[in-house]
């Protein structure tokens, strides 16, 4: 009886972990194609690669989670790196204080989209479209278009740099942000009434939730997460350019959509996410590995994208329909 | 009967939804030139009915006739096609389009829009009706009795011969009723047949040529305007059997719990009265009468303007939802799915949602004592589902109230605010919904109960408020309580003097 029932789970599951199962499939049919492709160098390298862009999608689904949309991460990471770059070099002010005022400066960016969609009550997708130009003008006057080098060596470990002498420091970032995230999500209240904002706001407001204060918080959330998301970045190159950071919000959505993020809100796992962040780099390194261009990476890319979201769009509709099979059955 | 043929008839049509028959075998004809309004209690089936003729519903049996053309299914365009139009409560026009392109949709016309010919055929349009309206001006932009006007151009540019009206003069002023009148019988005088829905009785004496009266989705009784009076129309619509049981319980008098002082906001204006704990104080009044907008006043889902609640003698300051709940006033809404529970979320998630700050240390939910609360709610309300892990969206619509009740009991809730609480629920579950309202009532909790169910109201409330118009129209206490009361006093016919 058990054993049968486990068996009957089985479509259940490999419906459920889909995405992994595309991942799985993806490395082994990269390590077939390229001998390099299954080294530890190189897994590793994909690590280090994609440790920034989970950082920031961390905080972009939080707030795609709650309903919203940050259109402006890729200009404010492109922001608070080249100024938290100024205050060190141009500035000469202490390296701690300097990150702790570009943390604080993601916040203060984040918490700006935020009061500006509940104030105008616009929907996020459209302000952060408005501040994604105004944080790219200022990024470009902070760094006065130029590009600021040789940053301190301290500061580059977050991007180069190894614990124990091989595990990267900016992985164990993103261990510890995808942990906090699932904590945030899974344990708290406050996961609860993201969720819930998501999926319901106006019963999320009769149920007794100030909307607007969590709002807030989860857009101050998505700030402090791009924020280190931008140093990893900026440390990795080593130099700051007002043109580094853009780019990322597309990477991030694409990976939140495919690791069953939904525009709508309500919904989305930590797992889902990162499976979706390494599904995108697996595809990168691996087309890079066996020739590809770059102009038909983004063909794949977006191909994939497009398979997936119509594979679930697919899935729903299947439930739905089963569903009321059932219903006009038992009627 | 009639010299001249009917334009529309219904033929033993019958229409049923799950756990309600909306019409019973219902055959009535409607001729040209005749203003035919129909009246009836809410649930009477008059929406159902223009729906049927407008195609949007099909009919279970029966059939629709427009002259020798006979019906069993219709459709939105073969109604249209035989002349039917209807201007619903909700206008069907596009606010960012002229008044000229509005009236203008939907036909075809050749390839390209000659705005020129459009604004003139408004023009003439509105020059028939007596109405300075410029064609070219944004529907927004327009009042809602303009709007209405553009409604009406539209469904006679389509040459209706059918005119159906769902409470057209809702949202007009008392010179723009005028005005809508003159027009409707100019289209009466021009042969069109015109059914007209109301809940103003003494409107009807003054537009309608023929009033029919439904009870039950059953027609009752068909009048002419000429003959009848509004006190006989009220005991035609309200000689209706009771035939739910109501659970009986005793009903000590007992303290106020919550006092209202003079609300106003939201729509509502002045209304002040009392509740007891341990009692269930229903609240009647017709749609649009500001009951669902009294409760979101209460409930700090919507601006006071001014006046003051008092629980248990003391001043209370609500702002919004949440310092509602914290002083033990729970809301049930009419609209379960948009603003009662979550429905892609498991059942336990929705029990303990409202309540999960308490349930949570160091802002860490206790799953444990989420699942104690969850288990304890579903068994008290007998909440039937194989386990709480199921998401709400698949349960029905019974135990889905009950879902949205138990989150609201798990707050703590003294007061509560129920919203319609048995719509859409079938019949086994509603005798569920009447018990647990009685329980709780026994137990002390005061419940305010709005219903648009005659039935309901009279079966288990202790004492009933009606409100018409935003306004407190009198209180009945459980002897007094009759239909025909509380219809007269929604109707507005009369106003009792108000004693709190």
């Amino acid at each position: 009886m058990n054993g049968k029932n486990w068996l009957g789970m089985i479509p259940a599951i490999l419906k459920k972990f889909a995405i992994v199962f595309v991942l799985l499939g993806l490395l082994v049919f990269f390590a077939a194609l390229s001998p390099y492709f299954f080294t530890i160098e190189n897994l590793t390298n994909i690590f280090v690669q994609q440790s920034y862009v989970i950082i920031a999608a961390v905080g972009l689904s939080f707030v795609m989670i709650s309903g919203g949309m940050d259109l402006s991460i890729g200009y404010q990471m492109s922001l608070v790196g080249v100024a938290t770059a100024a205050m060190m070099k141009w500035y000469n002010i202490p390296l701690p204080v300097s990150l702790a005022l570009g943390v604080l400066l993601g916040i203060c960016l984040g918490l700006g989209n935020g009061i500006a969609s509940i104030k105008l009550k616009v929907h996020p997708l459209i302000v952060t479209l408005g501040t994604m130009t105004v944080f790219q003008g200022l990024s470009y006057i902070v760094s006065r278009q130029s590009v600021i080098l040789n940053l301190p060596a301290t500061f580059k470990f977050i991007g180069q740099g190894y614990v124990f002498g091989f595990i990267p420091f900016s992985v164990i970032l993103m261990f510890l942000t995808v942990g906090f995230a699932s904590f945030i999500l899974n344990k708290t209240y406050l996961g609860r009434y993201i969720y819930a904002i998501g999926g319901n706001e106006e019963a999320t407001r009769l149920a007794g939730v100030n909307v607007g204060m969590v709002k807030l918080i989860v857009f101050g959330l998505c700030g402090f997460f791009v924020a280190i998301s931008a140093m990893v970045l900026f440390a990795r190159s080593g130099s700051a350019a007002s043109s580094t950071g853009p780019g990322t919000e597309f990477n991030c959505i694409t990976a939140a959509v495919l690791g069953g993020i939904s525009f709508k809100g309500g919904e989305g796992k930590m797992w889902g996410l990162v499976t979706g962040v390494f599904i995108l780099g697996v595809l990168g390194n691996g087309m890079q590995l066996i020739g590809m261009g770059t102009y038909a990476q983004y063909i794949v890319k977006g191909l994939v994208l497009l398979s997936a979201v119509g594979f679930d769009v697919y899935q729903k509709s299947v439930r739905t329909i089963r569903h009321h099979a059932k219903i006009t059955e038992a009627a | 009967m009639k010299a001249s043929a009917a334009l529309v008839s219904l033929r033993n049509v019958t229409k049923t939804y799950p756990g309600v028959t909306a019409l019973r075998d219902l055959s009535l004809d409607f001729y040209p030139g005749e203003v035919h309004a129909l009246l009836g209690e809410n649930g009477a089936g008059k929406s159902t009915l223009i729906k049927i003729i407008a195609g949007a519903v099909e009919p279970d049996s029966g059939s629709i006739q427009f002259g020798d053309k006979v019906y069993e299914r219709l459709s939105p365009h073969e109604a249209r096609m035989n002349g039917v139009e209807v201007i619903y409560q909700e206008f069907n026009l596009i606010g960012s389009l002229s008044a000229a392109e509005n009236i203008a949709l939907g036909e075809r016309a050749g390839m390209f829009v000659d705005f020129k010919l459009m604004e003139t055929r408004a023009r003439e349009l509105f020059d028939q009706f007596g109405i300075e309206l410029d064609p070219a001006s944004l529907v927004r932009d327009l009042t809602s009795s303009q709007q209405q006007i553009v409604e009406i151009a539209k469904a006679v540019s389509k040459k209706a011969r059918i005119l159906i009206m769902d409470e057209p003069t809702a949202p007009l002023s008392v010179s723009e009723v005028d005005s809508l009148f003159r027009i409707i019988r100019m289209f009466r005088d021009r042969g069109v047949s015109i059914i007209y829905i109301s809940h103003r009785i003494d409107e009807l004496f003054e537009i309608a040529d023929r009033i029919s009266v439904l009870r039950d989705g059953a027609f009752v009784a068909d009048k002419a305007v000429a003959d009848t009076d509004r006190r006989e129309l009220i005991s035609l619509m309200v000689g209706r059997e009771l035939k739910e049981s109501y659970p009986a319980r005793a009903r000590p008098p007992a303290e106020a719990l919550l006092e209202l002082q003079n609300l106003c906001g939201n729509g509502d204006e002045d209304i002040s009265f009392s509740i007891r704990k341990g009692e269930i104080f229903g609240l009647a009044g017709l749609v649009g009468a500001g009951r669902t907008e009294l409760a979101k006043l209460v409930y700090g889902a919507a601006k006071l303007d001014s006046g003051s609640l008092l629980m248990d003698g003391k001043a209370l300051h609500i702002r919004s939802p949440r310092d509602a709940i914290k002083n033990g006033i729970g809301l049930i809404p009419e609209n379960r799915k948009e603003e009662g529970c979550f429905l892609d979320m498991p059942i336990d998630w929705n029990i303990s949602f409202p309540s999960i700050r308490s349930i949570s240390r160091h802002a860490i939910v206790d799953l444990k004592q989420e699942r104690k609360m969850a288990e304890h709610f579903s068994a008290l309300l007998r909440i039937r589902t194989p386990s709480l892990a199921q998401k709400v969206k698949n349960l029905s619509g019974g135990n889905q109230q009950k879902v949205v009740l138990a989150k609201t009991l798990a707050t703590d809730s003294k007061l509560l605010i129920f919203d319609e609480p048995t719509r859409g629920i079938d019949v086994g579950a509603r005798q569920e919904i009447y018990k647990l309202m009685t329980d709780l009532a026994n137990k002390g909790h005061a419940i305010m109960m709005i219903s648009s169910d005659m039935e309901e109201l009279l079966g288990m409330s202790d004492r009933i408020a009606v409100l018409a118009e935003g306004r407190l129209m009198g209180i009945l206490e459980r002897p007094q309580f009759s239909q025909k009361l509380i219809l007269e006093l929604a109707s507005g016919i009369i106003d009792m003097e108000v004693t709190a």
